[in-house]
């Protein structure tokens, strides 16, 4: 029995973890008419640029209240996050338009280890337990998922 | 759901945005040579450039001797009157080699095309670039190893953006350093053609603006202004990895440019500017079999104006030197032949200055650039010369990357205190224009 209740408080804690890093965002945009999440995972500086352009072409064509982005970022491609990323200013300027921004903590936790010290992330950069796994879990929600 | 033909039009758009609106960096040249965008440079980014050109020289030779000197034949060989090159082909990579750490970023660069860099000596080719940036104290970026000395617009600016083909005579003979010979080299006579070595004398590369040396810099924004600052310290050795004396080159450098838009080479704004350079050099200019070098001052300095606004390019700038004075290739100990009186110029002075002006003729592909320099040489001295240049020259641009450059360079050389057909005035003379085409592609 006492197992049994153990199970249920882990279960419902890392439930409620996952609820908390990883919450969709839909109720900032009760509006929204089209859900899409951005990934970006690549090394290649480009495409740092290219998801940024993609979610602003996307607020741009449909209304900032009319389409809900999420940007995950993971693997090489968390550095479009880092806090002194040259695309920083983009960052906040889709900020303020409602686009959010995914960190993977995973690949935090691996970077961490290369560095010596945890990556400064941009202050809009919301962690999310696995990068993968959240758009697994927007996916399950509706979005959809692009790779620009 | 979104269709197809919408996703692709958001990845068009989107495509075509990030080559129009690429990250922001600083956009003086200290910084575009010398740092990465932080946190979206690649491990490594290969890069490069290639420029196949043709001169044509219109000079006449000495009637009296049938002789050619150094003006009237096209480098850097020196054996002819007309000829086809790829003058350059650059090969480089760029980029931070561990991209996780954003501070630290490198730059190479090596040239395997014909000019004043790998044909001396008979090289086939140089490094000319290979340098490590740390950007980690805020102010105060340091940059170490082979790198484009803080200067002069014309030689600071990257190359594969110039507007004209050949430099101006001031910065082609005042900065653009040649070495003297290790040991006393006798002057070389007119050559007749066609011609089976050329004139140039030189066993050692130029400097190509550049140095061996720590440089400090940074770039600092002021609402639409944008400050520079460059203190370095180098071997005054051009492009010789290793020290010949023990004298180090000290280099001074500021600018300030209001910005009115645009990045990269070619963004829009007011620059001002002004450097200075010191350092001394070994030099044996005794013609006795011994190596006895002394040692002389170099010091250079100058200061300039560029503006860019819309279609309209305005440059100007002013150059003096005191000090190793090169007064030409075929003088690779910088003095007048000891046959005869004439200027040293290991202690001599010059000075020169250039005025540039390029219109980018709306809704076309065609850029129109008009240039006129001055050079005085060995100021004050009985061999002063004085080299007069008006360029007219024309651009097209095929594409962002590939451009024809075509110009044509009225020169007018003159030895200011002999007369007319008098000493040096008699092969001046013959001195006529110079025609150049060339292409450039960057990839």
């Amino acid at each position: 029995m006492q197992k049994l209740i153990w199970l249920y408080a882990a279960f419902f804690y890392l439930l409620g973890t996952q609820f908390a890093i990883a919450a969709p965002a839909t109720d900032d945009k009760p509006f929204a008419e089209q859900k899409i999440v951005l990934q970006i995972s690549d090394p290649d500086p480009f495409k740092q640029t290219l998801v940024l352009n993609v979610a602003s072409n996307l607020i741009k064509h449909y209304g900032q209240d009319k389409v809900d982005v999420e940007i995950v970022a993971f693997g090489p491609g968390l550095r479009l996050l880092f806090k002194d990323n040259a695309n920083s200013p983009r960052i906040d300027g889709l900020s303020g338009s409602g686009v959010r921004f995914a960190a993977c903590e995973n690949t935090i936790a691996g970077m961490t280890k290369q560095l010596g010290h945890a990556p400064e992330l941009h202050s809009s950069a919301t962690h999310v337990s696995a990068g993968v796994v959240r758009i697994i879990d927007l996916q399950g929600q509706g979005y959809k998922l692009i790779k620009p | 759901m979104l269709n197809f033909k919408l996703k692709r039009n958001l990845l068009s758009c989107a495509l075509i945005s990030s080559c129009l609106l690429s990250p922001v960096y600083a956009a003086d040249w200290l910084s575009l040579q010398g740092t990465e965008p932080e946190s979206t440079a690649p491990r490594i980014k290969t890069w490069g450039f290639i420029q196949a050109q043709y001169q044509k020289d219109m000079s006449d030779e000495r009637a009296s001797t049938g002789g050619y000197i150094p003006p009237k034949l096209i480098g850097p060989n020196l054996t002819s009157q007309e000829q086809f090159n790829v003058n350059r082909a650059r090969l480089g990579a760029r980029g931070a080699g561990f991209p996780l750490d954003g501070k630290v970023n490198y730059f190479f660069l090596a040239e395997f095309g014909n000019n004043a860099i790998t044909a001396p000596g008979g090289g086939a080719a140089r490094i000319t670039d290979a340098s490590i940036t740390l950007n980690h104290i805020k102010g105060a970026r340091i940059r170490a190893g082979l790198f484009k000395t803080p200067g002069a617009e014309e030689g600071l600016q990257a190359i594969h953006v110039f507007d004209y083909i050949n430099f101006t005579a001031v910065s082609n003979q005042l900065l653009l350093e040649r070495f003297p010979n290790q040991q006393y080299t006798a002057n070389a006579a007119p050559v007749t053609l066609p011609a089976p070595t050329g004139l140039a004398a030189f066993d050692q590369p130029v400097g190509a603006f550049r140095d061996v040396g720590i440089q400090v810099f940074d770039t600092f924004a002021n609402d639409d202004w944008e400050h520079s600052y460059a203190v370095m310290m180098g071997n005054g050795n051009g492009l010789n990895f290793g020290d010949n004396d023990d004298n180090k080159d000290t280099y001074l450098y500021w600018s300030s440019e209001k910005v009115f838009g645009g990045e990269g080479p070619r963004r829009q704004g007011l620059k001002l500017f002004a450097w200075t350079q010191t350092g001394k050099r070994y030099l044996d200019n005794t013609n006795d079999s011994t190596h006895n070098p002394k040692k002389y001052n170099r010091d250079r300095s100058g200061l300039g104006a560029k503006y860019v606004k819309s279609a309209l390019r305005l440059s100007a700038e002013y150059m003096k030197g005191d000090g190793m004075i090169f007064v030409g290739p075929d003088k690779p100990t910088f003095d007048i032949n000891g046959a005869g009186p004439g200027g040293d110029g290991s202690t001599a002075e010059a000075s020169g200055w250039y005025m540039d002006a390029g219109y980018r003729i709306p809704a076309s592909k065609w850029e129109v650039d008009v240039r006129y320099d001055i050079y005085n040489r060995l100021e004050g001295d009985q061999f002063e010369f004085e080299f007069k240049t008006l360029t007219l020259g024309a651009q097209y641009h095929i594409n962002k990357k590939t451009r024809v450059n075509m110009e044509y360079a009225d020169r007018n050389i003159e030895a200011v205190n002999f007369a007319s057909g008098a000493g040096p005035n008699a092969e001046l003379e013959g001195v006529k224009g110079r025609l150049a085409v060339q292409l450039t592609h960057i990839f």
